[in-house]
Order: C-alpha cells, then sequence, then structure tokens
C-alpha cells in the first residue's frame, strides 16, 4: 500500500548514508527532484480516495520533510569535512607573493613632515624658478655687489652680464612672493638649490632647502622665536629646547641660527653635537629693511621673519645616515628601508 | 679665526673657563666652533724629568752600549740602557719613564715599554734633543746645566707653556671682532669686566736719523697712511714667549720685526708692513698705482702683471716694494741684515684690497682686514705699541717722527633710531638704560634725544648702517635668549590655500604609487650633455659656465636619462626588479629664456616579483605600465583622455600618447634600445613621461555619482577572426558606437594569432557586458543588440565570428 511504501521510504530516508558529493546528488535526484520517486507517488496519490488523502498527504509531507532536513544536514557535514581537509592541507607558513610596498624619498618624507608642520599654523606654498637672475638670487636679498657667494666658485653660473645662476638657495621665491603680494605673507618655498661643490659623503652639488617668511605689520623676533618653538617641538618632540645665536646673513637682521638641544646622553648626539648638545638646525632672522624696499613694501610699516633650512642635513640626522651620496644614487636597497616611515 | 685664551687674558680679565667663555662668545654672535689645549712643545713634556745619571759602565754584551743607574729622585735608581757616547756619571740628564709618550721632531710618537736591551732590563730612556721635540739634533743626549733637584718635570726646566686656543667662525660682517682686542670688547660688552687697552703714552721719538718722506697719489685708495721709521735694530728670532704666542693661533715665527707686526694684527686687527728702508730708493714712499702689466715678484717668488688699479707701495723711483695691504714684495722685506727699518700703519679701501686680493688670489691675514674694513682711527696707536715693542725687544731707535698722511678724516656716522623701533621689532620693551650701556660697550656712541637715541658708530663697525642694525647689536648682547615668549603661539593671518593644491596631490599620487611598489627617486639636476646630443637636442642645453667635470656640466633636459643612470646603478647591485617614480624638473634653453618643464617620470622593469611559488613572476611590460599610467588618470578625476599610437618616437620603439583635448599628458612606451645603451643597461625598460603641469590642469575637482543600476548585467563573449592588422581599439571604438546605450564595458580574455586560424589573421575573444538602467533586459533585447554588433563587426572589420 502506499502508506507502507511512503513509511518504507522515510525509514530508508533516515537510515540512508551519505558519504560524499556523489551520494548526496543520487540521494537528491531520488528524494527530491520531482522526477525521483516522489512523482511516482504523486501519480499513486492521485489515485487514493479522497477521505484517505488528509492523513496520506501528511504522511508525505513527513517524507519531503525528512529527506529535505537529510539533504541539509548531509550537506553542512559534507562542508564540513571538505574544509576540515582543505585546512589540514595547506601550510600557512610559506610566503605570500613577495611584491613589496615602495617608498617615498626620505627627502619626500621629511619635507612633507615639515610642511604640515607650517601648513597647520597658516603658511602656504610658494614656488620660483631653478635658474635665476642676479636680482633675485642676489641683489634684492641685499648681497652686497662683492659677495664671495657671487664668485664663480661658490655658484653655477650659467650666463654672465647680466648673470644668470642656478640659485643658491630658496629665498629668491621670498622675493618673488612679496613682489606678487602685499603684506600680510605667510608662506614656505621648497626646492632645489645648487652650490659649486664637489660632490662627497659630506657635500653636493644640488641640494634641497625649506624657507618661511612672514611679513605683516608689527612681527617681532619674539613672534619668530614663538614660530620656531612651535616648530621645534613639532619635529623634535615636546619640551624641545632651542637657542638662538647671533650670526650673519645678507638678507636678515638681526639674524640668528637656531640650535637644537639633543643632550650628549648617546653617542651619536655627542658625537652630532660636538659634545655641547647643541644641534645647528636652522638660520633665520628678521627681513632686513632694505629687502623690503626692494620689493617696495615699506619698512617702517612693516616688519617680517624668515627662516630657513637644509632638507638634506636634518634628514640624514633623523635617519643616520652618513653619505649624502645615498640621497641621490636611488639605490633601491637603500629606499626600501623608508618602505615604512610614518 | 683661532683666539688664545691667555693672550685674549690680556685685554680682558677672563674669570672662568674657556669652555665658560666659548659659550659667552657663541651667544655674542662669535660662534666657537671648538677649543683645541695648546703646547708650546707637542705632548707638554708629560712623563719626562730631570734625572741623574749615578753610575755609567759598559754593556757586557754590547760595544756601543752603556747601562747606567738613574735617579729621578724617587725609589730605587733605575738601570737604563743608553746609546749616546756622550753619556757619562754625574750628568743631569732628561729621563723619560715608562710609559710615557714622545713626541719627536720627526715621526710617529713613541711610547716607552719596559725591556731588555740584548739582555739587560731597561727602565726607561736618556733622551736627546730631537727625541722630545725640543730641537734638531740627535748629537748624544741632552745635559742639562741645572742645580734642580731629580725628579723635576721637564715641562718645569724647559716652560711649556699651556693654553687653550679658540676657534671662531667669524661671520663676514664681523671684522671689528676679527683680533683678540676685539673679541674682548664683545666680552666686555656682555659682562661689564673691564677691557684694557695697553697704554702708548710712553711712545717718544729719540732722533731724527731716518726721516721718510711719503707721497700718497691716490687718496681714494689709501685714506689714510701713518708710518716711522727705526734705525740700528737688530733681526733675531723672537723670544720663547712671542713665538709661543704666534704658534698657539698657528703662525709660524719669523723674526722678532715680523712677528712684532703679526702680533700687533692679531692682537688689535691693525695689518703693518716693515719695510727694509736701505732698500727704500730716496727714503721716499708713494703710494699709487702703476701702468698695466707692470711686473712685480712678491715674497712667494711670484712674479705677477700688475693692474692699472692695484694699489702699490713705491719707493722714491717708482719701484713697487710692495702689494699695498695684500703681500709684500720679496725685496723689499725684513732680511737677517736689516738694520733700519720703515713700519706702515695704513687704512686701505676694501674695494681696492678686494679685487686685488681676488686678482692675484691673495688671501693673507691683511688682505682678510683691510678687504672688510679696518679702523682708521686706529692706525697711529698700532704704530706706537709696534714701534715701543721693536726697541724692546730688537733694540734701535725710533728715528723719525710719526708721519701720518690723512686728507680727511673718517667720522663717526650718525642716526637716531627710535626706541619704538627697537621695541616692536624686539617683541618685548627693552629699558633704554639698557640700549645706552650695550651701545656705550660697543664704543658706539649712544645719546637720548626725546623718543630716539642717537647712535655714532665707529668707521670700524662696518655692519652698523641703520636702525635694524642697531637693533641686532643690542640684541646680541641683550641675549637672544632673553627674549620672552607667550605661551600661546600667535597666527593672526592665515595664508590662503588653493583649493586644488598642487603639493598635496602630488603627494597623494606619491603615497598611491608607492603604494604600487614604486620607489621615489630624487636624480641630480645636473647631468652629462651626451644624453642631449643622442637626440639632437644640445642647443636647448642649459649649460655651466664652470662645471665640476664633463658627467655635471648641463641641467637636465629629460627625466628619462638621470632615472636610467639609476636604474643602471641598481642593475649593476643585482636590483633588476624595480618600479621607480619621479617628480621633478627639466631645464632648457629657448633661444634667451630658461624654461622649467614639471615632470612625473615612471619607469618599470624587470619581473613583477621575486620568483614565488604562489604567483609565478614575469617580465614587467608595457600593458604593466599603461596600467599604472590609467590609474593616475583615474585617481586625478580625468574622464575625457584620448589616446593615440605613438609613430616614430625619438625614445620610444613603441607605446602610446594620452591627450586631454588637444594637450599631450602622458607618454608611455618601450625605451630604445640605443637609448638604454647609454647607460649600459641590457633589460627592457618601460618608461613613462607624464606632463604634471597638464595633468594637474586636466585634473577635475568635480566628482559626480551616478546611481548605480538596479537590474542586472548581462555578459556575453565574443569571439572574432579579423586581419591581424586591426587593432582592438578600432573594435572597442566599433562597438561603443554602435550600441551607446546598453554597452558598459569590453573586457579582452584572449588576442590569439597561430596555427589554429588562417596566416594574416587574428581571434580576439572579449566579454561584453550590457546593463539597462531601466529596466531588466530581456532575451530579446539581447539578441537583437548581439545581432546589430556583430553584424557591424562582420561589415566594417571583415571579421569572422567564430561560434
Amino acid at each position: 500500500m502506499l502508506q507502507d511504501k511512503i513509511n518504507a521510504l522515510i525509514e530508508e530516508v533516515n537510515h540512508i548514508e551519505i558519504r560524499d558529493a556523489e551520494s548526496l546528488e543520487s540521494f537528491r535526484l531520488r528524494f527530491i527532484s520531482r522526477k525521483g520517486e516522489m512523482s511516482s507517488l504523486f501519480e499513486e496519490f492521485k489515485q487514493v480516495p479522497s477521505e484517505a488523502k488528509r492523513e496520506l498527504g501528511q504522511l508525505m509531507n513527513a517524507l519531503k520533510q525528512a529527506a529535505e532536513e537529510k539533504l541539509k544536514s548531509s550537506s553542512k557535514a559534507l562542508d564540513r569535512e571538505r574544509d576540515a581537509l582543505a585546512a589540514s592541507a595547506i601550510d600557512v607558513t610559506l610566503p605570500s607573493t613577495s611584491e613589496t610596498l615602495g617608498s617615498l624619498h626620505p627627502i619626500s618624507i621629511v619635507r612633507n613632515e615639515i610642511v604640515r608642520i607650517f601648513e597647520r599654523i597658516g603658511f602656504n606654498l610658494s614656488e620660483g624658478p631653478e635658474i635665476e637672475s642676479d636680482w633675485y638670487n642676489f641683489t634684492a636679498l641685499n648681497f652686497a655687489e662683492n659677495h664671495p657667494a657671487r664668485e664663480m666658485q661658490d655658484t653655477f653660473f650659467v650666463a654672465r652680464h647680466p648673470d644668470t645662476v642656478l640659485r643658491t638657495h630658496t629665498s629668491p621665491v621670498q622675493i618673488r612672493a612679496m613682489e606678487k603680494q602685499s603684506p600680510p605673507i605667510r608662506t614656505l618655498s621648497v626646492g632645489r638649490v645648487y652650490r659649486n661643490e664637489t660632490i662627497s659623503a659630506r657635500s653636493h652639488c644640488m641640494f634641497h632647502q625649506i624657507e618661511g617668511l612672514y611679513v605683516d605689520k608689527n612681527v617681532s623676533f619674539a613672534d619668530l622665536k614663538q614660530t620656531l618653538l612651535h616648530f621645534a617641538e613639532a619635529f623634535f618632540g615636546k619640551g624641545t629646547k632651542i637657542r638662538l645665536r647671533p650670526s650673519y646673513f645678507p638678507f636678515t637682521e638681526p639674524s640668528a641660527e637656531m640650535d637644537v638641544y639633543l643632550g650628549t646622553d648617546t653617542p651619536s648626539n655627542y658625537q652630532l653635537t660636538k659634545g655641547t648638545g647643541w644641534l645647528e638646525v636652522l638660520g633665520c632672522g628678521m627681513v632686513h629693511p632694505n629687502v623690503l624696499k626692494n620689493v617696495n613694501i615699506d619698512p617702517e610699516v612693516y616688519s617680517g621673519f624668515a627662516f630657513g633650512l637644509g632638507l638634506e642635513r636634518i634628514t640624514m640626522r633623523r635617519y643616520g645616515i652618513k653619505d649624502i651620496r645615498n640621497l641621490t644614487e636611488n639605490d633601491a636597497r637603500f629606499l626600501r628601508q623608508f618602505a615604512g616611515a610614518i | 679665526m683661532k683666539i688664545a685664551y691667555r693672550w685674549l687674558n690680556e685685554f680682558i680679565r677672563l674669570q672662568e673657563t674657556p669652555e665658560k667663555i666659548a659659550e659667552k662668545l657663541t651667544a655674542t654672535g662669535l660662534e666657537v666652533e671648538g677649543i683645541e689645549p695648546f703646547e708650546s712643545i707637542e705632548g707638554g713634556l708629560e712623563g719626562l724629568c730631570i734625572g741623574e745619571v749615578l753610575t755609567c759602565g759598559k754593556h757586557p754584551d754590547a760595544d756601543k752600549l752603556s747601562l747606567t743607574t738613574v735617579d729621578i729622585g724617587a725609589g730605587e735608581p733605575l738601570q737604563i740602557v743608553c746609546g749616546a757616547p756622550n753619556v757619562a756619571a754625574g750628568q743631569k740628564v732628561i729621563v723619560a719613564t715608562v710609559g710615557t709618550t714622545l713626541y719627536p721632531k720627526e715621526g710617529e710618537p713613541l711610547k716607552i715599554k719596559k725591556g731588555k736591551i740584548r739582555g739587560q732590563v731597561s727602565m726607561g730612556m736618556i733622551c736627546a734633543e730631537d727625541e722630545i721635540g725640543l730641537g734638531t739634533s740627535h748629537d748624544g743626549i741632552l745635559v742639562l746645566d741645572t742645580n734642580l733637584p731629580n725628579g723635576t718635570p721637564a715641562a718645569e726646566y724647559f716652560s711649556v707653556e699651556h693654553d687653550h686656543i679658540i676657534e671662531i667662525g667669524l661671520t663676514p660682517n664681523r671684522v671689528d671682532a676679527a683680533s683678540h682686542f676685539g673679541v674682548a670688547r664683545d666680552l666686555h660688552a656682555l659682562t661689564g669686566e673691564a677691557l684694557q687697552k695697553p697704554d702708548v703714552s710712553e711712545f717718544e721719538v729719540d732722533n731724527m736719523k731716518l726721516p721718510i718722506r711719503i707721497q700718497v697719489e691716490n687718496t681714494e685708495a689709501a685714506p689714510r697712511y701713518s708710518g716711522l721709521s727705526l734705525s740700528g735694530v737688530k733681526v733675531a728670532p723672537s723670544p720663547t714667549w712671542l713665538q709661543n704666542r704666534l704658534r698657539s693661533i698657528g703662525l709660524e715665527p719669523i723674526n722678532n720685526i715680523v712677528d712684532i707686526t703679526n702680533y700687533v694684527l692679531h692682537s688689535f686687527g691693525q695689518p703693518l708692513h716693515a719695510f727694509d728702508a736701505d732698500k727704500i730708493a730716496d727714503h721716499t714712499i708713494r703710494v699709487k698705482t702703476l701702468p698695466k702689466g707692470t711686473k712685480f715678484t712678491t715674497l712667494d717668488e711670484k712674479e705677477r702683471n700688475l693692474a692699472e688699479d692695484d694699489l702699490m707701495i713705491c719707493d722714491g723711483n717708482d719701484k713697487p716694494l710692495c702689494m699695498a695691504g695684500v703681500f709684500g714684495g720679496l725685496h723689499s722685506g725684513i732680511s737677517e741684515n736689516t738694520q733700519n727699518i720703515f713700519l706702515e700703519s695704513a687704512y686701505f679701501s676694501p674695494e681696492y684690497i678686494r679685487r686685488t686680493g681676488s686678482r692675484h688670489e691673495l688671501h693673507t691675514d691683511a688682505a682678510y682686514r683691510f678687504a672688510r674694513g679696518t679702523d682708521p682711527n686706529a692706525t697711529v696707536y698700532a704704530l706706537k705699541y709696534a714701534a715701543i715693542m721693536i726697541k724692546s725687544l730688537a733694540g734701535g731707535t725710533i728715528s723719525s717722527d710719526v708721519i701720518d698722511i690723512y686728507p680727511q678724516p673718517i667720522e663717526n656716522f650718525e642716526f637716531s633710531v627710535k626706541y619704538d623701533y627697537i621695541d616692536r621689532l624686539v617683541g618685548q620693551p627693552i629699558p633704554r638704560q639698557t640700549v645706552h650701556t650695550i651701545l656705550s660697550r660697543l664704543e658706539i656712541g649712544a645719546q637720548s634725544e626725546g623718543e630716539a637715541v642717537k647712535v655714532s658708530v665707529p668707521p670700524y663697525r662696518v655692519d652698523v648702517q641703520q636702525p635694524a642694525d642697531i637693533v641686532e647689536e643690542v640684541l646680541r648682547i641683550y641675549g637672544f635668549n632673553q627674549i620672552e615668549i607667550g605661551t600661546y603661539l600667535q597666527t593672526s593671518y592665515l595664508a590662503d590655500f588653493p583649493q586644488k593644491d598642487p603639493y598635496f596631490i602630488k603627494n597623494r599620487l606619491a603615497q598611491t604609487l608607492s603604494g604600487l611598489g614604486f620607489f621615489e627617486m630624487m636624480n641630480n639636476s645636473l647631468t652629462s650633455p651626451r644624453y642631449a646630443a643622442a637626440l639632437d637636442a644640445s642647443a636647448q642645453d642649459v649649460e655651466m659656465l664652470q662645471p665640476l667635470s664633463e658627467e655635471l656640466k648641463v641641467m637636465r633636459q629629460y627625466m628619462l636619462f638621470s632615472g636610467l643612470e639609476s636604474i643602471a646603478r641598481n642593475i649593476n647591485r643585482k636590483e633588476t626588479n624595480l618600479r621607480f617614480f619621479e617628480f621633478g624638473y627639466t631645464y632648457h634653453k629657448i633661444d634667451a629664456d630658461y624654461q622649467q618643464n614639471s615632470h612625473l617620470a615612471l619607469f618599470v622593469t624587470g619581473l613583477t616579483h621575486a620568483a614565488s611559488w604562489h604567483a609565478p613572476a614575469r617580465e614587467q611590460d608595457f600593458y604593466d605600465l599603461m596600467g599604472l599610467v590609467q590609474r593616475i588618470f583615474t585617481h586625478l578625476n580625468l574622464t575625457e583622455v584620448s589616446k593615440t599610437t605613438l609613430q616614430e618616437d625619438p625614445i620610444f620603439d613603441y607605446g602610446l600618447a594620452f591627450y586631454a583635448g588637444k594637450t599631450l599628458l602622458a607618454k608611455v612606451g618601450k625605451v630604445r634600445r640605443q637609448l638604454l645603451a647609454l647607460n649600459e643597461i641590457q633589460q627592457p625598460v618601460f618608461y613613462a613621461d607624464l606632463d604634471w603641469e597638464a595633468l594637474l590642469e586636466a585634473s577635475s575637482l568635480e566628482l559626480t555619482f551616478e546611481e548605480p543600476s538596479r537590474f542586472p548585467p548581462v555578459r556575453r563573449d565574443l569571439s572574432l577572426v579579423v586581419d591581424k592588422n586591426v587593432p582592438f581599439a578600432r573594435i572597442e571604438e566599433l562597438a561603443q558606437k554602435t550600441e551607446r546605450k546598453l554597452l558598459q564595458s569590453i573586457d579582452v580574455f584572449d588576442v590569439y594569432e597561430g596555427d589554429k586560424i588562417e596566416a594574416g589573421k587574428k581571434a580576439y575573444a572579449f566579454r561584453m557586458v550590457l546593463q539597462d538602467k531601466q529596466k531588466t533586459l530581456n532575451d530579446k533585447t539581447i539578441d537583437k543588440t548581439m545581432q546589430k554588433l556583430m553584424r557591424t563587426f562582420e561589415q566594417e572589420l571583415e571579421a569572422v565570428i567564430r561560434k
């Protein structure tokens, strides 16, 4: 009878053993698919008298549920088994494909950091050409007619009378900025500069400078000091001590050099600071009244400060680079080490 | 510049250690670069003492050696083996005990060790003069005539002087401090400790035996010329103390007269010159220029051709004796036989001295000072001081008046500085009394005039010309570090930033590239001219007038070659799989103008990665680089980029040029072999040169987004056989033209040429994605669209559709 047949099938479903994907599929075809056992059962079901249909219907449903249940659980068990097998087969200690991370150049890394510090306090960026006229590189910056920097042994000339040089510092950008804009001006310039120097471990004919300028009414030496202290603390760490020493630059008066206190605790700091604990970091000063006059800014009304530093030196210090040539040789083994610079 | 601590102490009492004094000097603007100990005899005769030879007998096993016992005042007498023939019992000698380091006149330092010489113990060494650096004699051991007890340090017997030499990095504006007295003046200003200027009131003319006539013909070049004569001097070596003084600052003593002029120069900053008066024809000095081309032999025995503005000191026959203020003549100076001298003390024009000094490349101590500006009002003082010193050290008499040609005395420079200006520039009020005190200690007159101070600046302060300079003077003594600053940073003004910020964009791109495995390069912008020559572009080279070398002669015109140099270097170091980028400039001379162009250069070469079990490495190729360039375009939000194939490009074998409208954005391709050969690179290099200005210009801040379609996309694959000359771009273009609305993308997944298809043909297999944004696509529409596309391929490309 149909009832017995269904019961037998339920029994079979409950006891059938599904070991692999194949037996799972044949189970599915036989018990779930409309073309399997179910279809013949339905044919027979049609013949059943109406009064018996209710009970048999429920029984068929039970078969269907049992089959679906079986399929689901077996499928899950098989998946689990497969995953476990795969997991035991994989060696997670094998290396990944060694496609490595690149890196920014260390000069860029340090430059970005310094630019960020000054951008936060309202310095924008200005640019100027590297091939400069005498006016921008020297005259407007109050270099005397006979200043040694104007001699061929210190500066690269590309033309004479009128003189055209590879800029020896980023200060010409100050002049360009002040010509273009009236005060207030608060700007940074970054870029390549050149000196007629033989390339060695300690010196190079090309290097980078970063320079800041602030011109407004009542800008004072105390403001300069405050800004530099801010920079020193942001770059070298909170609580960093600075000191200013009188110095000389044609384009600032008073002029100073800023030292940062590193201490003499470590052999490298001792060596770096020649035993004094103080490291010379940058040159600075109040913009010379002659410079302001040269760009038609009235020094009676306005004053300003400027500061500048060489990126190579500070980068070499930060990373302990001993030979400046590392910075232009672009050795992958050198650059690779900066992939982790944050 | 070297400053000796004990010498400095003659002009100001120093109560602190050299280190403390150095700190103070640095704080006033005289930067101390180092402090070195000085010993008048190297090693200071450390460990050497006086001993007495008690016994002296023959060495049992050596004919030429003696075996001695020597008392050094302590403990048992020492047994010492001695090789000197003159050693004898009873002598007082210099003994180097075990452990002492000797600094001989010639050769390396030598450490005395306990040892055996031919079997006999030797507990030290009896020294000869040259062995301890005292002289050159090696005739035997040094025998002293002394009653000093045995054990007395040799340093005491020979009066070894110890000093500290302070090295100052003098800034070019501070010629006022280019002497011991000048340095003392800064210390005086800082501490208030009295400045001691030696008194010359004892100066007296002894006789008029040697009158000298002085004619200054060029008073512009020699605004002041002073001199006097001395007769009957005896030229000899200077006394030890003077020799030590000069040696301590690195000068070699010559003779008493020359040493005195040097001593005065380094004491007071006034250069002096001593002439042999008997070599001055007519006893007449003429200060003048000579005709161009006149020959003159300087002290270094070099014959020089004079220029028409070289100021010369000449005699009565117009024969040049000396290059004024720069360098002496070979024949007019002080010699051993000199008895009568003419002593010159002048103020020469800085411009003249600078020109002459640099023209003849003579950078003497005198020229250094004259060229920067000495004190025109100090010539006579220095002259008198030197004359007194000569009389006392070399004898003789002062045999003329002080002759002083000073037609137009140079006065102090006066101007007013508002107190308020000082306060504003400093950023805090400086008490008026402080201003006055500092200035007057610096010998700058200061008088209050209401709201301003009237200053009177002596002419030797060449760097003090205007109010800002006065602020510097006040501030450097007041102390830069005394300036107080507030707790918070004052930023009354924030600068404008561009909305499209090039620095930010550049950085963002740099970060992305480094994420894609690129290293950032920084190559020298100075390079060899051979690169531009290889591309026939030498005419646009920006060339150095005085290049460091042929390899650094011009500014680069190409990012390519400096990058290739770095790549070659890496390949030589066995780093062959590379990805590099560089942001930089190229430089070009266009007619009379200099042009600087901004680039982003990308280089890929070698394998994609090191050999890997996981994903096989392969050669990086054109498509890798092109894909990276397209990612840059995406990153910069460049949507409308067109491309053309490069045709006969001088740099690339093949490649693509990308445009935004008509503007060239980038060229990407494989670098020609002969260009790689310039740096001996064998492996292929793929290079992209992006015009950074053009990219920035074309990049857009406008980013709009479109609601993604909710209807499913349909994928259809197609395989076409076409003539092998048909580039894929043609298929893509046709497809997009034919079905603008539904076609979303075409991805090529296979390109085939070979035996399985007809010769001269190529098969492309690609997947097209169709999607309607308004509704789900039905089969009918899909079929119709595909039919339309296939028909187009068949008609336009004579394509055979592979089923």
